[in-house]
Protein backbone atom coordinates (compact mmCIF):
# COMPACT_ATOMS: atom_id res chain seq x y z
CA UNK A 1 0.00 0.00 0.00
CA UNK A 2 1.43 3.52 -0.71
CA UNK A 3 2.45 5.53 2.07
CA UNK A 4 1.46 9.14 2.40
CA UNK A 5 4.55 11.39 2.98
CA UNK A 6 3.45 12.54 6.55
CA UNK A 7 3.62 9.12 7.80
CA UNK A 8 6.88 8.28 5.51
CA UNK A 9 8.95 11.13 7.33
CA UNK A 10 7.21 10.15 10.77
CA UNK A 11 9.02 6.18 9.73
CA UNK A 12 12.30 8.02 8.83
CA UNK A 13 12.77 9.04 12.18
CA UNK A 14 11.57 5.80 13.72
CA UNK A 15 14.74 4.30 11.71
CA UNK A 16 16.82 6.61 13.07
CA UNK A 17 15.82 5.64 16.27
CA UNK A 18 13.01 8.91 17.20
CA UNK A 19 11.46 7.59 19.87
CA UNK A 20 8.86 10.29 19.36
CA UNK A 21 8.34 9.28 15.85
CA UNK A 22 7.43 5.68 17.29
CA UNK A 23 5.09 6.68 19.40
CA UNK A 24 3.10 8.85 16.86
CA UNK A 25 2.88 5.01 15.31
CA UNK A 26 1.57 3.29 18.04
CA UNK A 27 -1.14 6.33 18.68
CA UNK A 28 -1.41 5.73 14.65
CA UNK A 29 -2.27 1.78 14.91
CA UNK A 30 -2.52 0.96 18.54
CA UNK A 31 -6.06 1.32 19.16
CA UNK A 32 -7.67 -0.91 16.22
CA UNK A 33 -4.61 -3.72 16.79
CA UNK A 34 -5.87 -3.53 20.73
CA UNK A 35 -9.06 -3.79 19.74
CA UNK A 36 -8.53 -6.88 17.02
CA UNK A 37 -6.40 -8.44 19.75
CA UNK A 38 -9.31 -8.50 22.33
CA UNK A 39 -11.79 -10.27 19.53
CA UNK A 40 -8.92 -12.96 19.18
CA UNK A 41 -7.98 -13.52 22.90
CA UNK A 42 -11.18 -12.48 24.58
CA UNK A 43 -8.96 -11.25 27.32
CA UNK A 44 -8.18 -7.61 27.44
CA UNK A 45 -5.10 -7.96 29.69
CA UNK A 46 -4.00 -10.49 27.65
CA UNK A 47 -4.75 -8.74 24.17
CA UNK A 48 -2.65 -5.72 25.90
CA UNK A 49 0.42 -7.71 26.40
CA UNK A 50 0.35 -9.03 23.02
CA UNK A 51 0.43 -5.52 21.77
CA UNK A 52 3.00 -4.46 23.99
CA UNK A 53 4.98 -7.21 22.65
CA UNK A 54 3.94 -6.61 19.36
CA UNK A 55 5.13 -2.36 19.22
CA UNK A 56 8.98 -3.98 20.89
CA UNK A 57 9.04 -6.11 18.55
CA UNK A 58 8.53 -3.24 15.92
CA UNK A 59 10.45 -1.00 17.31
CA UNK A 60 13.75 -3.58 16.97
CA UNK A 61 12.71 -4.92 13.90
CA UNK A 62 12.19 -2.14 11.82
CA UNK A 63 14.76 -2.57 9.51
CA UNK A 64 12.94 -5.30 8.10
CA UNK A 65 10.06 -2.79 7.39
CA UNK A 66 10.07 -1.98 3.63
CA UNK A 67 9.08 1.15 2.18
CA UNK A 68 5.74 0.55 2.29
CA UNK A 69 2.68 1.45 5.19
CA UNK A 70 3.80 -0.38 8.26
CA UNK A 71 0.07 -0.91 8.79
CA UNK A 72 -0.25 -4.75 7.27
CA UNK A 73 3.24 -5.40 8.97
CA UNK A 74 2.39 -4.55 12.29
CA UNK A 75 -0.76 -6.27 11.92
CA UNK A 76 1.19 -9.24 10.98
CA UNK A 77 3.20 -9.18 14.16
CA UNK A 78 -0.23 -8.57 16.30
CA UNK A 79 -2.05 -11.81 14.27
CA UNK A 80 1.33 -13.85 15.20
CA UNK A 81 2.13 -12.45 18.99
CA UNK A 82 -2.24 -12.97 19.76
CA UNK A 83 -2.27 -16.39 18.21
CA UNK A 84 0.91 -17.50 19.95
CA UNK A 85 -0.22 -15.98 23.47
CA UNK A 86 -3.74 -17.95 22.99
CA UNK A 87 -1.76 -21.16 22.22
CA UNK A 88 0.17 -20.59 25.28
CA UNK A 89 -2.36 -20.24 26.94
CA UNK A 90 -4.42 -22.92 26.07
CA UNK A 91 -1.95 -25.51 26.40
CA UNK A 92 -1.66 -24.27 30.44
CA UNK A 93 -5.92 -24.60 30.18
CA UNK A 94 -5.04 -28.62 28.52
CA UNK A 95 -3.22 -29.15 31.19
CA UNK A 96 -5.10 -28.07 34.70
CA UNK A 97 -8.18 -29.41 33.09
CA UNK A 98 -6.21 -33.22 32.29
CA UNK A 99 -5.27 -32.78 36.52
CA UNK A 100 -8.32 -32.16 37.61
CA UNK A 101 -10.11 -29.39 35.85
CA UNK A 102 -8.41 -26.55 37.92
CA UNK A 103 -8.32 -24.20 34.78
CA UNK A 104 -11.69 -22.48 33.40
CA UNK A 105 -11.74 -24.13 30.58
CA UNK A 106 -14.59 -23.60 28.00
CA UNK A 107 -18.44 -25.01 28.42
CA UNK A 108 -19.58 -27.63 27.15
CA UNK A 109 -22.41 -26.53 24.83
CA UNK A 110 -25.41 -28.58 23.54
CA UNK A 111 -27.13 -28.44 20.46
CA UNK A 112 -30.13 -27.47 22.43
CA UNK A 113 -28.48 -24.66 23.57
CA UNK A 114 -28.38 -21.10 21.55
CA UNK A 115 -25.33 -18.70 22.29
CA UNK A 116 -25.30 -15.08 21.75
CA UNK A 117 -22.49 -14.62 19.70
CA UNK A 118 -19.89 -13.29 21.74
CA UNK A 119 -19.71 -16.78 23.47
CA UNK A 120 -20.26 -18.32 20.35
CA UNK A 121 -17.08 -16.57 19.27
CA UNK A 122 -15.63 -18.28 22.32
CA UNK A 123 -16.04 -21.96 21.09
CA UNK A 124 -14.14 -21.10 17.85
CA UNK A 125 -10.32 -21.62 17.60
CA UNK A 126 -7.94 -18.37 17.38
CA UNK A 127 -6.96 -19.34 14.03
CA UNK A 128 -10.61 -18.99 13.12
CA UNK A 129 -11.32 -15.92 15.43
CA UNK A 130 -8.16 -13.95 13.52
CA UNK A 131 -9.50 -14.97 9.74
CA UNK A 132 -13.00 -12.96 11.22
CA UNK A 133 -11.32 -10.35 12.99
CA UNK A 134 -9.21 -9.44 10.03
CA UNK A 135 -12.30 -10.24 7.49
CA UNK A 136 -15.63 -8.89 8.99
CA UNK A 137 -13.69 -6.52 11.73
CA UNK A 138 -11.05 -4.80 9.94
CA UNK A 139 -12.79 -5.22 6.87
CA UNK A 140 -9.58 -6.88 5.23
CA UNK A 141 -10.20 -8.58 1.54
CA UNK A 142 -9.72 -12.54 2.02
CA UNK A 143 -6.17 -12.12 0.39
CA UNK A 144 -4.64 -9.15 2.40
CA UNK A 145 -6.21 -11.78 5.51
CA UNK A 146 -4.48 -14.33 4.62
CA UNK A 147 -1.46 -12.34 4.40
CA UNK A 148 -1.59 -11.05 7.84
CA UNK A 149 -1.77 -14.60 8.81
CA UNK A 150 0.81 -15.83 7.03
CA UNK A 151 -1.26 -18.41 5.26
CA UNK A 152 -2.44 -19.57 1.91
CA UNK A 153 -5.92 -18.04 0.41
CA UNK A 154 -7.25 -21.38 0.60
CA UNK A 155 -6.57 -21.71 4.36
CA UNK A 156 -7.65 -18.68 5.04
CA UNK A 157 -11.31 -19.44 3.13
CA UNK A 158 -11.50 -22.53 4.41
CA UNK A 159 -11.01 -20.95 7.94
CA UNK A 160 -13.49 -18.11 7.68
CA UNK A 161 -16.01 -21.02 6.14
CA UNK A 162 -14.91 -23.06 9.28
CA UNK A 163 -15.88 -20.24 11.54
CA UNK A 164 -19.19 -19.01 9.99
CA UNK A 165 -20.71 -22.42 9.87
CA UNK A 166 -19.67 -23.43 13.60
CA UNK A 167 -21.01 -19.87 14.24
CA UNK A 168 -24.18 -20.10 12.96
CA UNK A 169 -24.74 -23.75 14.48
CA UNK A 170 -23.78 -22.38 18.32
CA UNK A 171 -25.90 -19.48 17.35
CA UNK A 172 -28.75 -21.04 15.55
CA UNK A 173 -28.77 -18.85 12.27
CA UNK A 174 -29.89 -20.52 9.73
CA UNK A 175 -27.85 -20.25 6.54
CA UNK A 176 -29.47 -18.55 4.07
CA UNK A 177 -29.14 -19.94 0.35
CA UNK A 178 -27.25 -17.46 -1.95
CA UNK B 1 -21.63 -14.43 2.86
CA UNK B 2 -23.83 -11.17 2.69
CA UNK B 3 -26.98 -12.20 4.73
CA UNK B 4 -27.90 -11.21 8.22
CA UNK B 5 -25.76 -13.03 9.91
CA UNK B 6 -22.86 -11.67 8.31
CA UNK B 7 -24.39 -8.18 8.99
CA UNK B 8 -25.22 -9.28 12.92
CA UNK B 9 -21.05 -10.49 13.03
CA UNK B 10 -19.94 -7.46 11.71
CA UNK B 11 -22.02 -5.05 14.18
CA UNK B 12 -21.23 -7.89 16.91
CA UNK B 13 -17.32 -7.73 15.98
CA UNK B 14 -17.11 -3.72 16.02
CA UNK B 15 -19.94 -3.12 19.87
CA UNK B 16 -17.51 -5.82 20.74
CA UNK B 17 -14.33 -3.83 19.37
CA UNK B 18 -15.32 -0.32 20.54
CA UNK B 19 -15.82 -1.30 24.37
CA UNK B 20 -11.96 -0.05 24.37
CA UNK B 21 -12.34 3.55 24.01
CA UNK B 22 -8.83 4.63 23.48
CA UNK B 23 -5.33 3.05 23.68
CA UNK B 24 -4.75 2.50 27.42
CA UNK B 25 -2.23 4.92 28.89
CA UNK B 26 -0.55 2.11 31.18
CA UNK B 27 0.03 -0.05 28.12
CA UNK B 28 1.29 3.32 26.15
CA UNK B 29 3.73 3.46 29.00
CA UNK B 30 4.86 -0.52 29.13
CA UNK B 31 6.13 0.06 25.84
CA UNK B 32 7.80 2.79 26.16
CA UNK B 33 9.43 1.10 28.70
CA UNK B 34 10.44 -1.46 26.52
CA UNK B 35 11.99 0.19 23.95
CA UNK B 36 14.38 1.71 26.67
CA UNK B 37 17.85 -0.36 27.22
CA UNK B 38 18.40 2.13 30.16
CA UNK B 39 15.63 1.79 32.27
CA UNK B 40 15.93 -1.94 32.33
CA UNK B 41 19.34 -1.62 33.78
CA UNK B 42 18.46 0.94 35.88
CA UNK B 43 18.93 -1.30 38.98
CA UNK B 44 21.91 -2.89 38.08
CA UNK B 45 24.16 -0.73 39.66
CA UNK B 46 22.16 -0.70 42.95
CA UNK B 47 21.74 -4.73 42.76
CA UNK B 48 25.50 -5.06 42.04
CA UNK B 49 26.25 -2.92 45.03
CA UNK B 50 24.33 -4.10 47.61
CA UNK B 51 25.75 -7.96 46.45
CA UNK B 52 29.41 -6.36 46.90
CA UNK B 53 28.37 -5.47 50.52
CA UNK B 54 26.87 -8.75 51.55
CA UNK B 55 29.79 -10.08 50.30
CA UNK B 56 31.89 -7.49 52.40
CA UNK B 57 30.20 -8.41 55.27
CA UNK B 58 30.36 -12.53 55.41
CA UNK B 59 34.29 -11.74 54.73
CA UNK B 60 34.50 -9.65 57.82
CA UNK B 61 32.74 -12.00 59.42
CA UNK B 62 34.98 -14.91 59.20
CA UNK B 63 38.24 -13.00 59.65
CA UNK B 64 37.29 -10.66 62.48
CA UNK B 65 35.23 -11.18 66.03
CA UNK B 66 31.95 -10.65 66.92
CA UNK B 67 31.81 -6.99 68.46
CA UNK B 68 33.59 -5.86 65.31
CA UNK B 69 31.60 -7.69 62.81
CA UNK B 70 28.34 -6.18 64.20
CA UNK B 71 30.00 -2.78 64.17
CA UNK B 72 30.87 -3.49 60.28
CA UNK B 73 27.31 -4.26 59.89
CA UNK B 74 25.93 -1.40 61.29
CA UNK B 75 28.04 0.79 59.28
CA UNK B 76 27.25 -0.68 56.30
CA UNK B 77 23.17 -0.66 56.50
CA UNK B 78 24.40 3.19 57.63
CA UNK B 79 25.77 3.61 54.04
CA UNK B 80 22.94 1.79 52.49
CA UNK B 81 20.45 4.10 53.97
CA UNK B 82 22.60 7.54 53.99
CA UNK B 83 21.51 9.70 51.05
CA UNK B 84 23.04 8.74 47.82
CA UNK B 85 26.08 11.19 47.54
CA UNK B 86 26.96 14.47 45.25
CA UNK B 87 26.51 13.25 41.94
CA UNK B 88 29.27 12.31 39.61
CA UNK B 89 29.43 15.33 37.21
CA UNK B 90 27.97 14.19 34.04
CA UNK B 91 28.04 15.98 30.66
CA UNK B 92 24.98 18.23 29.61
CA UNK B 93 23.37 17.62 26.82
CA UNK B 94 21.16 18.72 24.40
CA UNK B 95 18.55 16.26 24.32
CA UNK B 96 15.36 14.84 25.62
CA UNK B 97 15.25 12.44 28.41
CA UNK B 98 13.30 9.53 29.70
CA UNK B 99 13.75 7.48 32.89
CA UNK B 100 12.13 6.37 36.39
CA UNK B 101 10.39 3.32 37.16
CA UNK B 102 7.50 2.25 35.37
CA UNK B 103 4.61 0.44 37.46
CA UNK B 104 6.05 2.76 40.96
CA UNK B 105 3.36 5.02 43.09
CA UNK B 106 5.06 7.99 43.85
CA UNK B 107 4.42 11.20 45.27
CA UNK B 108 6.16 14.40 44.85
CA UNK B 109 6.62 16.36 47.79
CA UNK B 110 8.59 19.21 46.93
CA UNK B 111 10.52 20.58 43.89
CA UNK B 112 13.21 22.99 45.07
CA UNK B 113 15.97 25.22 43.23
CA UNK B 114 19.31 26.78 43.38
CA UNK B 115 21.90 28.28 41.28
CA UNK B 116 25.45 26.33 41.10
CA UNK B 117 28.15 28.70 39.98
CA UNK B 118 30.74 25.96 39.74
CA UNK B 119 31.27 25.91 35.81
CA UNK B 120 29.75 25.75 33.31
CA UNK B 121 27.12 27.28 35.65
CA UNK B 122 24.06 25.94 35.92
CA UNK B 123 20.15 25.77 37.96
CA UNK B 124 19.46 23.02 39.78
CA UNK B 125 15.86 22.10 40.19
CA UNK B 126 14.96 18.82 42.59
CA UNK B 127 11.85 16.90 42.51
CA UNK B 128 11.53 14.67 46.02
CA UNK B 129 9.14 11.92 45.75
CA UNK B 130 8.16 9.69 48.47
CA UNK B 131 8.10 5.62 47.57
CA UNK B 132 10.86 6.19 44.34
CA UNK B 133 11.00 8.02 41.29
CA UNK B 134 8.05 7.08 39.09
CA UNK B 135 8.51 6.94 34.90
CA UNK B 136 9.15 10.25 33.29
CA UNK B 137 10.06 11.90 30.17
CA UNK B 138 11.72 15.24 29.68
CA UNK B 139 10.75 17.18 26.71
CA UNK B 140 12.63 20.61 25.76
CA UNK B 141 10.99 22.77 24.02
CA UNK B 142 12.16 26.26 21.93
CA UNK B 143 9.03 27.83 23.57
CA UNK B 144 7.49 28.48 27.40
CA UNK B 145 3.89 27.96 25.89
CA UNK B 146 2.71 24.25 27.13
CA UNK B 147 -0.76 23.08 26.61
CA UNK B 148 -2.68 22.16 30.36
CA UNK B 149 -3.42 18.85 30.38
CA UNK B 150 -7.67 17.82 30.31
CA UNK B 151 -8.66 20.68 29.59
CA UNK B 152 -6.07 21.61 26.96
CA UNK B 153 -5.99 25.76 27.65
CA UNK B 154 -2.12 27.33 26.98
CA UNK B 155 -0.25 28.73 29.43
CA UNK B 156 2.60 30.44 28.77
CA UNK B 157 5.53 30.92 31.28
CA UNK B 158 8.41 33.41 32.01
CA UNK B 159 11.07 32.74 30.00
CA UNK B 160 11.81 32.57 25.62
CA UNK B 161 12.33 28.24 26.38
CA UNK B 162 10.70 25.49 28.09
CA UNK B 163 11.20 22.01 29.19
CA UNK B 164 7.99 19.99 30.03
CA UNK B 165 8.65 16.86 32.61
CA UNK B 166 5.64 14.76 32.89
CA UNK B 167 5.88 12.01 35.71
CA UNK B 168 3.57 9.09 35.39
CA UNK B 169 1.85 6.85 37.78
CA UNK B 170 2.23 10.04 40.30
CA UNK B 171 0.36 12.09 42.92
CA UNK B 172 1.65 15.46 44.59
CA UNK B 173 1.00 16.73 47.98
CA UNK B 174 2.44 20.36 49.66
CA UNK B 175 4.20 21.21 46.24
CA UNK B 176 3.23 25.03 45.10
CA UNK B 177 1.60 24.86 41.39
CA UNK B 178 3.32 27.57 40.02
CA UNK B 179 6.70 29.23 41.61
CA UNK B 180 8.25 32.36 40.01
CA UNK B 181 12.12 32.38 40.27
CA UNK B 182 15.02 34.46 39.22
CA UNK B 183 17.58 32.46 38.56
CA UNK B 184 19.76 32.61 35.75
CA UNK B 185 18.44 29.94 33.72
CA UNK B 186 14.90 28.64 35.29
CA UNK B 187 12.50 31.54 35.44
CA UNK B 188 8.93 29.48 36.71
CA UNK B 189 8.05 26.10 36.95
CA UNK B 190 4.12 25.66 36.76
CA UNK B 191 2.20 22.52 37.46
CA UNK B 192 0.49 21.82 34.14
CA UNK B 193 -1.76 18.81 34.88
CA UNK B 194 -2.74 15.86 37.53
CA UNK B 195 -4.60 13.97 35.80
CA UNK B 196 -5.45 9.89 35.88
CA UNK B 197 -1.61 10.06 37.86
CA UNK B 198 -0.10 11.23 35.43
CA UNK B 199 1.64 14.54 36.91
CA UNK B 200 3.18 17.61 34.92
CA UNK B 201 5.24 20.23 34.76
CA UNK B 202 6.43 23.14 32.66
CA UNK B 203 9.46 24.94 33.17
CA UNK B 204 10.07 28.30 32.03
CA UNK B 205 13.81 29.11 31.10
CA UNK B 206 15.11 32.33 29.78
CA UNK B 207 16.45 30.53 26.74
CA UNK B 208 17.25 27.31 25.40
CA UNK B 209 19.61 25.18 27.36
CA UNK B 210 21.30 21.98 28.05
CA UNK B 211 20.12 19.63 30.51
CA UNK B 212 21.61 16.88 32.69
CA UNK B 213 19.35 14.90 34.88
CA UNK B 214 20.21 12.64 37.87
CA UNK B 215 18.55 10.26 40.03
CA UNK B 216 19.19 9.81 43.30
CA UNK B 217 17.75 7.44 45.98
CA UNK B 218 17.74 8.04 49.84
CA UNK B 219 15.41 10.32 50.41
CA UNK B 220 14.39 9.50 46.16
CA UNK B 221 15.02 12.96 44.04
CA UNK B 222 15.05 13.41 40.29
CA UNK B 223 17.65 16.68 39.95
CA UNK B 224 17.31 18.57 36.47
CA UNK B 225 20.21 20.77 35.85
CA UNK B 226 19.77 23.53 33.52
CA UNK B 227 23.10 25.25 31.97
CA UNK B 228 23.31 29.05 32.42
CA UNK B 229 26.77 29.42 30.74
CA UNK B 230 27.74 29.86 27.41
CA UNK B 231 28.26 26.35 26.60
CA UNK B 232 24.81 25.82 25.89
CA UNK B 233 24.62 28.39 22.90
CA UNK B 234 26.98 26.15 21.33
CA UNK B 235 24.78 23.15 21.19
CA UNK B 236 22.04 22.39 19.03
CA UNK B 237 19.09 24.13 19.63
CA UNK B 238 16.35 21.28 20.56
CA UNK B 239 13.54 19.82 17.78
CA UNK B 240 11.15 22.70 17.46
CA UNK B 241 8.14 22.15 18.71
CA UNK B 242 4.78 23.84 18.05
CA UNK B 243 3.87 27.38 19.27
CA UNK B 244 -0.08 27.31 20.66
CA UNK B 245 -0.54 31.23 20.37
CA UNK B 246 -3.80 33.31 21.88
CA UNK B 247 -6.26 34.26 19.32
CA UNK B 248 -4.79 37.89 19.53
CA UNK B 249 -0.91 36.72 19.06
CA UNK B 250 -0.91 35.55 15.63
CA UNK B 251 2.51 34.20 14.88
CA UNK B 252 4.43 34.52 12.04
CA UNK B 253 4.05 31.41 9.25
CA UNK B 254 6.21 29.15 8.75
CA UNK B 255 7.45 26.55 6.33
CA UNK B 256 7.38 23.74 7.79
CA UNK B 257 4.99 21.08 9.33
CA UNK B 258 3.16 22.04 12.22
CA UNK B 259 1.66 19.92 15.28
CA UNK B 260 -0.32 20.98 18.52
CA UNK B 261 -3.33 20.66 20.28
CA UNK B 262 -3.86 17.81 22.99
CA UNK B 263 -5.60 14.24 23.24
CA UNK B 264 -7.28 14.24 25.81
CA UNK B 265 -10.11 12.31 25.87
CA UNK B 266 -13.59 11.52 24.30
CA UNK B 267 -13.16 12.56 20.37
CA UNK B 268 -13.98 15.73 19.54
CA UNK B 269 -16.90 16.44 17.20
CA UNK B 270 -16.27 18.16 14.22
CA UNK B 271 -19.22 20.57 13.47
CA UNK B 272 -18.22 22.77 10.43
CA UNK B 273 -15.49 23.51 7.87
CA UNK B 274 -15.09 27.14 6.89
CA UNK B 275 -12.84 28.40 4.42
CA UNK B 276 -12.16 32.10 3.43
CA UNK B 277 -9.26 34.64 2.24
CA UNK B 278 -8.46 37.13 4.53
CA UNK B 279 -7.51 40.80 3.34
CA UNK B 280 -4.61 40.36 5.49
CA UNK B 281 -2.70 38.22 2.94
CA UNK B 282 -4.15 34.48 3.45
CA UNK B 283 -6.59 31.34 2.43
CA UNK B 284 -7.86 30.46 5.92
CA UNK B 285 -9.16 27.44 7.19
CA UNK B 286 -11.60 26.96 10.43
CA UNK B 287 -12.55 23.58 11.76
CA UNK B 288 -14.66 23.49 14.40
CA UNK B 289 -15.17 20.97 17.66
CA UNK B 290 -18.28 20.31 20.00
CA UNK B 291 -17.63 18.35 22.74
CA UNK B 292 -19.52 15.12 23.99
CA UNK B 293 -21.84 16.07 26.98
CA UNK B 294 -19.97 16.37 30.16
CA UNK B 295 -16.60 17.25 28.31
CA UNK B 296 -14.49 19.97 28.70
CA UNK B 297 -13.79 21.28 24.79
CA UNK B 298 -10.40 20.66 23.12
CA UNK B 299 -8.98 21.14 20.15
CA UNK B 300 -7.95 17.70 19.17
CA UNK B 301 -3.97 16.34 18.40
CA UNK B 302 -3.39 17.71 15.18
CA UNK B 303 -0.24 17.72 12.50
CA UNK B 304 -0.64 19.63 9.50
CA UNK B 305 1.81 18.07 6.75
CA UNK B 306 3.18 20.23 3.73
CA UNK B 307 3.87 17.89 0.47
CA UNK B 308 4.66 18.45 -3.00
CA UNK B 309 1.43 17.27 -4.64
CA UNK B 310 -1.78 17.30 -4.26
CA UNK B 311 -1.92 13.13 -4.25
CA UNK B 312 -3.58 12.24 -0.95
CA UNK B 313 -4.15 8.25 0.03
CA UNK B 314 -7.50 8.41 1.92
CA UNK B 315 -7.51 6.48 5.27
CA UNK B 316 -8.20 3.61 5.69
CA UNK B 317 -9.14 2.74 2.34
CA UNK B 318 -5.55 3.60 0.75
CA UNK B 319 -7.17 4.99 -2.26
CA UNK B 320 -5.41 8.02 -3.92
CA UNK B 321 -6.94 11.04 -4.53
CA UNK B 322 -5.99 13.95 -6.30
CA UNK B 323 -7.34 16.80 -5.12
CA UNK B 324 -6.96 20.98 -7.32
CA UNK B 325 -4.06 22.67 -7.45
CA UNK B 326 0.15 21.67 -7.27
CA UNK B 327 0.77 21.59 -3.43
CA UNK B 328 -0.97 20.35 -0.54
CA UNK B 329 -1.51 20.25 2.64
CA UNK B 330 -2.56 16.88 4.98
CA UNK B 331 -4.20 18.01 8.39
CA UNK B 332 -4.83 14.57 10.50
CA UNK B 333 -6.79 15.13 13.56
CA UNK B 334 -6.12 12.53 16.76
CA UNK B 335 -9.28 12.32 18.65
CA UNK B 336 -11.88 14.05 16.91
CA UNK B 337 -14.48 12.77 14.59
CA UNK B 338 -17.66 14.59 12.09
CA UNK B 339 -19.13 10.79 11.19
CA UNK B 340 -22.02 11.58 13.32
CA UNK B 341 -21.92 15.19 13.91
CA UNK B 342 -20.90 17.14 10.66
CA UNK B 343 -23.39 17.49 7.98
CA UNK B 344 -21.76 19.73 5.57
CA UNK B 345 -19.50 19.33 2.36
CA UNK B 346 -16.48 17.29 2.56
CA UNK B 347 -15.18 18.01 -0.99
CA UNK B 348 -14.84 22.04 -0.71
CA UNK B 349 -13.55 23.74 -3.59
CA UNK B 350 -13.38 27.43 -2.75
CA UNK B 351 -11.34 28.97 -5.37
CA UNK B 352 -9.11 30.97 -3.51
CA UNK B 353 -5.88 32.56 -4.12
CA UNK B 354 -3.99 30.15 -3.05
CA UNK B 355 -6.60 27.53 -1.84
CA UNK B 356 -7.78 25.33 -4.24
CA UNK B 357 -9.64 22.29 -2.81
CA UNK B 358 -10.41 21.07 0.74
CA UNK B 359 -11.29 17.47 1.11
CA UNK B 360 -11.78 15.14 3.69
CA UNK B 361 -9.38 11.92 3.44
CA UNK B 362 -10.64 10.16 6.22
CA UNK B 363 -12.62 9.39 9.53
CA UNK B 364 -12.15 6.05 10.85
CA UNK B 365 -10.94 5.11 14.58
CA UNK B 366 -11.48 8.57 15.93
CA UNK B 367 -8.77 9.89 13.44
CA UNK B 368 -9.76 12.44 11.32
CA UNK B 369 -8.24 13.66 8.30
CA UNK B 370 -8.24 16.55 5.81
CA UNK B 371 -6.58 16.95 2.60
CA UNK B 372 -5.80 20.99 1.53
CA UNK B 373 -4.92 21.70 -2.45
CA UNK B 374 -3.06 24.74 -3.22
CA UNK B 375 -2.24 26.06 -5.81
CA UNK B 376 1.73 27.06 -5.46
CA UNK B 377 3.57 25.53 -1.92
CA UNK B 378 2.98 27.77 0.93
CA UNK B 379 3.42 29.14 4.52
CA UNK B 380 1.34 27.87 7.38
CA UNK B 381 0.56 29.02 10.45
CA UNK B 382 -2.16 27.68 12.96
CA UNK B 383 -4.51 28.65 15.40
CA UNK B 384 -6.01 27.38 18.67
CA UNK B 385 -9.12 29.00 19.45
CA UNK B 386 -11.96 28.97 22.18
CA UNK B 387 -15.46 29.15 22.45
CA UNK B 388 -16.59 27.77 20.49
CA UNK B 389 -13.42 25.02 19.94
CA UNK B 390 -11.36 25.59 16.36
CA UNK B 391 -8.85 24.62 15.03
CA UNK B 392 -7.43 27.27 12.29
CA UNK B 393 -4.74 26.93 9.54
CA UNK B 394 -3.56 29.78 7.63
CA UNK B 395 -2.20 29.37 4.23
CA UNK B 396 0.21 32.43 3.05
CA UNK B 397 -0.61 33.79 -0.19
CA UNK B 398 1.00 36.28 -2.25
Amino acid sequence: MLMDPALGRVIERWRAGDRDAFEEVVDRYGLQLLRTARVILRDQALAEDAIQETFIKAWQRIGSLRDEDPGPWLTRIAMNESISSYRRRHRFQALTERFGRLGGGKPEVSSEQRLDLAHALDQITAEQRAAVALHYYQDLSVEDAAKALKVPVDTLKSRLKTALRRLRDLTGSEEIPA
Amino acid sequence: MSDQFDKNLRDHLRHEAEEIREFPRPLRGRIREGITPRARLRMAPQLALAGALVLVAFAVLIARNPQVVLNDVRSTITQLIQPSPSPTPQPFTCSDRSGGTTGLLAQLTGIRTAHHSEAPGFDRIVFDFNGGIPSYDLTRQVSSTFVKDASGQPVTLDGGAGIKLVFRDASVQGVADDQKLNLAAVREIAQLGNFERVLSYGIGLSSSSCVRVLELTGPSRLVVDVTTGTSASASPAPTPLPTIPSATDLTPFACQDLAGGSNNGPAMRLTAVRVAHQAAGYDRIVFEFAAPSGVTPYVPAYTVSRQASTKFVKDPSGQDVTLRGSSGLRIVMHGASGADSYTGSRDITPGLPVLQEVEQLGDFEAVLSWGAGLSRPSCIRTLELSNPTRLVIDVQTP
